[in-house]
């Protein structure tokens, strides 16, 4: 641990810089992939970008990186607009999705290729790539050819690529989606220990919420071009600002029910204070969590399937008025709530996120 | 950073000059001599314009038998070439994987003997005809394949010469479909072997068949290396028989000739439209140009 | 009521059921029908009859070019015998001149055709009109076969002695001869230039966009991304069509042998004068020994072309 910390100070001067979007616009054809996003990052902090296919994450990415250009707005970076700089005089490493080293040189080659880019020496370059490979813990793998490593072992070398020049910003393009399940764990925490050894000023791509909310110090929720929220963790989990993150992230219950004049709303037999927009009066959906539903044995709703998770059981319950739901017990309160069993279904005493009702 | 400095020059929207040099380069080049080729054919010295050189190859002696033999040998080497090479090619996949390596050697080793070559080969076998075999039952065999009114020494040439070509086109064609699967399947569904090569394995083979016999098709049109040294007149001896005394006509001839190519490549794509013709409009280049 | 895909919070356990499930519902080994089949001789019969054309077709012409390389011919004095003469006559005096000029063409035309070709491609690959590229690609198809007999006539209505361009400029006073080694050059790479194209096409469609982004992103400029990323990864390919190309034009006939007769000397054409006849007594089997030449280039020529072409596949897949 100690020698990585060495290891690690060699890069640290890089230090963390600000990252600002400021009103960033950009139109392909007919889909706008970023319609006015704004949004800071502080020094050293590691921001997920998160949201479906198309929400424009990617393409603020690449607007840091400078592969894209916007319409309009700006990106500063340690309060200085760089919307003009060309790609290759950022300072901003980039590890892509993958197949992105050079399949011609070999690892070790790979990571020097910034510092032979800028005329430095060949015995700097070694040692230089020797302290990166070291850093992502792929000492021995220098003289492998990228067709030779596995794709775990291909992205820590696009890693150490992308720390090579001591970049301000790291950017992380889905870096993780290609590999498998395990691999992935395992490197998602790694970059995640690296950044914060290193305390560089992050910016992760992905649309996998569980990698987002695992590794980032925020997240930053996207859909349309546009940013819904940026919270942390747990935060965004439990008081999701919009009904889009609350459903997009993690899983949730639609439950009917009537807003109050007195910002309230009456659901499941109860009147609890109501979040979100909704106009008195009218028919909203209340957003539940699974495991926020009490469930209890006797009960006009009932148990419609029990699957086992581990440490808790899903149910799927039906309640009177035809309305399904999920709901998570402990595994160990199951056995009283099997398939077919009446129940009740109750709230905590919580404020309730409500949506405009769909269907 | 601070050396970054805020420049309102957006890469992007740089122009890229060289990409209409090279458009207009290669334009003048590849256009030009077709162009010029047919402003030739039309524009006769002392007579001005006149289509005399198109309206005249109908008539021409020689024209109508050339391109019929052409024609015939043609027709002769796709159906050669199909009957050895789709057998041996599903065969090999089928139930014979073993034998995979030895076929695509085998089918590779005309592209290592240029047609001079194999024709000055061919041209030696043919004199053992008279000398050594002329005793024997093969002498009749070895005057008969050279029969002026069906040279099948010719067809026997193209094949090989089509041979490479063929193979990879086919081979593309195979690579798409999952051959072991697809057969299982019918013969799940009670197809005997036979049937389930012919009304499974055939119709799903059908863009790389019809690619096979257009590219060899496009091979025998215009071959005239082993042809001419062997002293047959296909069509493109033709055309340089005629280039001596009639030379508007034998460009036009040519003009042609490249029309009725790039028509038999349009047919092919519309046939083959889909990867498959990508993969063999590729696959082309490995044809020999003599 | 909608769900999306499993919360965070939820159970990882859930990960090792499924895991363990699927383990047991592999599916089951590949059934047993192809072993069924390769129990019948099938598979020999029907490779038999391509095995047994290609020992005939092929076989017996290239047996005659083996053994007659090494043979005087019956009119020699002394009848047919073993002899070296016939190969070392085919490295000697006009024949090794006909030989080098091939080599010296073949070089000269594939250099230029890749050195041309590579940019055209280029041009093609990046190009946003999908319509043209697929139209360039078609018409290099055809280009790159119209090899022969058409190209050697458009080229002589163009730039032949009477030809249009020729009069139009009077060419011919500036010393423009078509019907010589530079005018064959100009020909050649009217098919070699297209085939060039159709093999480096893949080989720069393989070039991944991330490669060139890596690269900026570590401060390459675009002529250090084309420097140290782009040819060396092409490298293979370049070679490969360099040497396709090589082949191509060494082994070319039909264009030569209806345009410049025999006003320059060539391989080939040397092969079809030989076997028309037009050598000296006892000489017959000379253009077997040129032929044996040519298969030998040729041979080396695929020798080379093969390894390259595995090497850039891998590096491209």
């Amino acid at each position: 641990m100690t020698a990585t910390a060495t290891e690690a100070s060699a890069v640290r001067d890089a230090g963390g810089a600000t990252v600002e979007f400021r009103g960033l616009r950009r139109v392909f054809g007919t889909t706008t992939a970023l319609d006015g996003l704004d949004l800071t990052i502080r020094p050293g902090e590691l921001v997920a970008l998160l949201g479906p296919s198309g929400c424009g994450k990617t393409t603020a990415l690449r607007i840091v990186a400078g592969f894209e250009q916007p319409d309009a707005g700006q990106v500063l970076v340690d309060g200085e607009d760089v919307t003009g700089v060309p790609a290759h005089r950022r300072n901003a490493g980039m590890v892509f999705q993958s197949y992105s080293l050079f399949p011609h040189l070999s690892a070790a080659d790979n990571v020097a290729f910034g510092l032979r880019m800028r005329g430095v020496g060949t015995a700097a370059r070694r040692k230089r790539a020797t302290e990166l490979l070291e850093l992502v813990g792929l000492p021995e793998h220098g003289d492998r050819f990228p067709h030779q490593l596995s794709g775990g072992q291909q992205q820590r070398i696009a890693l150490a690529r992308a720390l090579a020049l001591e970049p301000k910003v790291l950017l992380l393009d889905e870096p993780l989606s290609a590999l498998d399940a395990k691999v992935r764990v395992t490197l998602r925490d790694e970059i995640r220990r690296l950044q914060l050894e290193l305390g560089i000023t992050t910016l992760f791509v992905t649309h996998d919420q569980e990698e987002a909310l695992s590794t980032a110090d925020r997240v930053a929720v996207m859909h349309g071009g546009r940013l819904e929220q940026c919270a942390p963790p747990a935060e965004l989990y439990d008081t999701p600002a919009t009904a889009f993150v609350a459903e997009f992230v993690g899983t949730m219950n639609r439950i009917p029910g009537r807003t109050g004049n007195d910002g309230t709303v009456e659901v499941l037999g109860r009147r609890l204070p109501s979040r979100g927009e909704a106009r008195p009066d009218t028919g909203v959906d209340a957003l539940v969590r699974p495991e926020a539903l009490d469930v209890t044995p006797g009960g006009d709703a009932r148990v419609v399937t029990a699957s086992f998770h581990g440490a808790v059981t899903r149910l799927t319950l039906a309640l009177a008025d035809g309305t399904t739901l999920k709901a998570d017990v402990p595994s160990h309160r199951a056995p009283e709530l099997p398939a077919g069993a009446a129940v009740t279904v109750g709230l905590p005493d919580r404020p309730v996120l409500v949506d405009d009702r769909t269907a | 950073m601070a050396a970054i400095t805020a420049t309102t020059a957006k890469p992007k929207n740089r122009p890229r000059y060289w990409r209409g040099i090279v458009a207009v380069v290669a334009g003048l080049y590849f256009l030009g001599p077709l162009v010029v080729s047919v402003i030739f054919t039309v524009d006769v010295p002392n007579q001005g314009f006149t289509l005399s050189a198109y309206t005249g190859i109908l008539g021409a002696a020689g024209f109508l038998s050339s391109l019929r033999l052409t024609l015939e040998l043609a027709v002769a080497t796709i159906v050669v070439v199909l009957l050895l090479l789709v057998p041996a090619m599903i065969a090999v996949r089928l139930s014979a994987p073993r034998l995979r390596t030895l076929i695509e050697i085998v089918c590779s080793l005309p592209l290592v003997v240029p047609a001079v070559a194999l024709t000055a080969g061919i041209v030696s076998v043919l004199r053992w005809g008279p000398t050594t075999l002329a005793r024997t039952p093969l002498y009749e065999t070895i005057l008969q394949i050279q029969n002026p009114s069906f040279p099948v020494v010719l067809v026997l040439a193209y094949v090989l010469m089509a041979l490479p070509l063929a193979y990879r086109t086919l081979d593309a064609g195979l690579r798409a479909l999952d051959l072991v699967t697809l057969v299982e399947a019918a013969r799940n569904c009670g197809a005997s072997p036979a049937r389930a090569v012919l009304r499974v394995v055939l119709p799903n083979l059908r863009g790389a068949l019809l690619n096979t016999a257009f590219l060899t098709l496009a091979l025998v049109l215009g071959e005239y290396t082993v042809a001419s040294i062997l002293g047959f007149t296909p069509f493109a001896v033709w055309i340089v028989g005629i280039g001596g005394s009639q030379a508007q006509m034998s460009v036009a001839v040519s003009v042609l000739s490249l029309v009725l190519t790039w028509v038999l490549l349009l047919i092919l794509a519309a046939a083959g439209r889909g990867p498959s013709f990508r993969t063999s409009s590729r696959k082309l280049k490995v044809k020999e140009t003599s | 009521m909608t769900t999306a895909s499993a919360a965070t919070p939820s159970p990882a356990a859930a990960d090792d059921l499924g895991g363990g499930a699927g383990t047991a519902l592999a599916p089951p080994s590949a059934p047993s029908a192809p072993s069924m089949w390769r129990r019948k001789p099938g598979g020999w019969l029907a490779v038999l009859p391509l095995l047994l054309f290609i020992a005939v077709a092929f076989g017996l012409p290239a047996l005659a070019i083996a053994i007659g390389a090494f043979t005087t011919t019956d009119d020699a004095p002394g009848g047919a015998q073993w002899t070296t003469g016939n190969l070392s006559l085919s490295v000697h005096g006009a024949y090794f001149t006909a030989l080098m000029g091939s080599v010296k063409l073949s070089a000269l035309t594939a250099l230029l055709g890749v050195v041309l070709g590579l940019p055209l491609a280029q041009a093609v690959v990046t190009s946003r009109f999908r319509a043209l590229r697929e139209a360039v690609l078609a018409a290099s198809g055809v280009l790159a076969n119209f090899g022969g007999v058409p190209l050697a006539f458009a080229f002589v209505a163009t730039l032949g002695n009477s030809g249009e361009l020729t009069k139009l400029f009077h060419l011919g006073d500036h010393g423009w001869s078509l019907y010589t080694f530079s005018g064959l050059t100009l020909v050649y790479l009217y098919f070699l230039v297209p085939l060039m194209v159709l093999t480096i096409t893949p080989a720069l469609e393989g070039l991944r966009v991330q490669w060139r982004e890596a690269a900026q992103n570590n401060g390459a400029t675009a002529r250090q991304y084309w420097l140290h990323v782009a040819l060396p990864v092409l490298a293979p390919s370049l070679l490969g069509g360099f040497v396709l190309l090589f082949g191509s034009a060494f082994a070319a006939y039909a264009t030569a042998a209806a345009m410049v007769g025999s006003s320059v000397p060539l391989i080939t054409l040397q092969i079809a004068d030989a076997l028309s006849g037009n050598v000296l007594v006892g000489q017959g089997n000379v253009a077997l020994a040129l032929s044996l030449d040519m298969i030998l280039i040729a041979g080396l020529v695929m020798a080379v072309y093969v390894p390259l072409q595995r090497r850039s596949a891998r590096w491209l897949r």
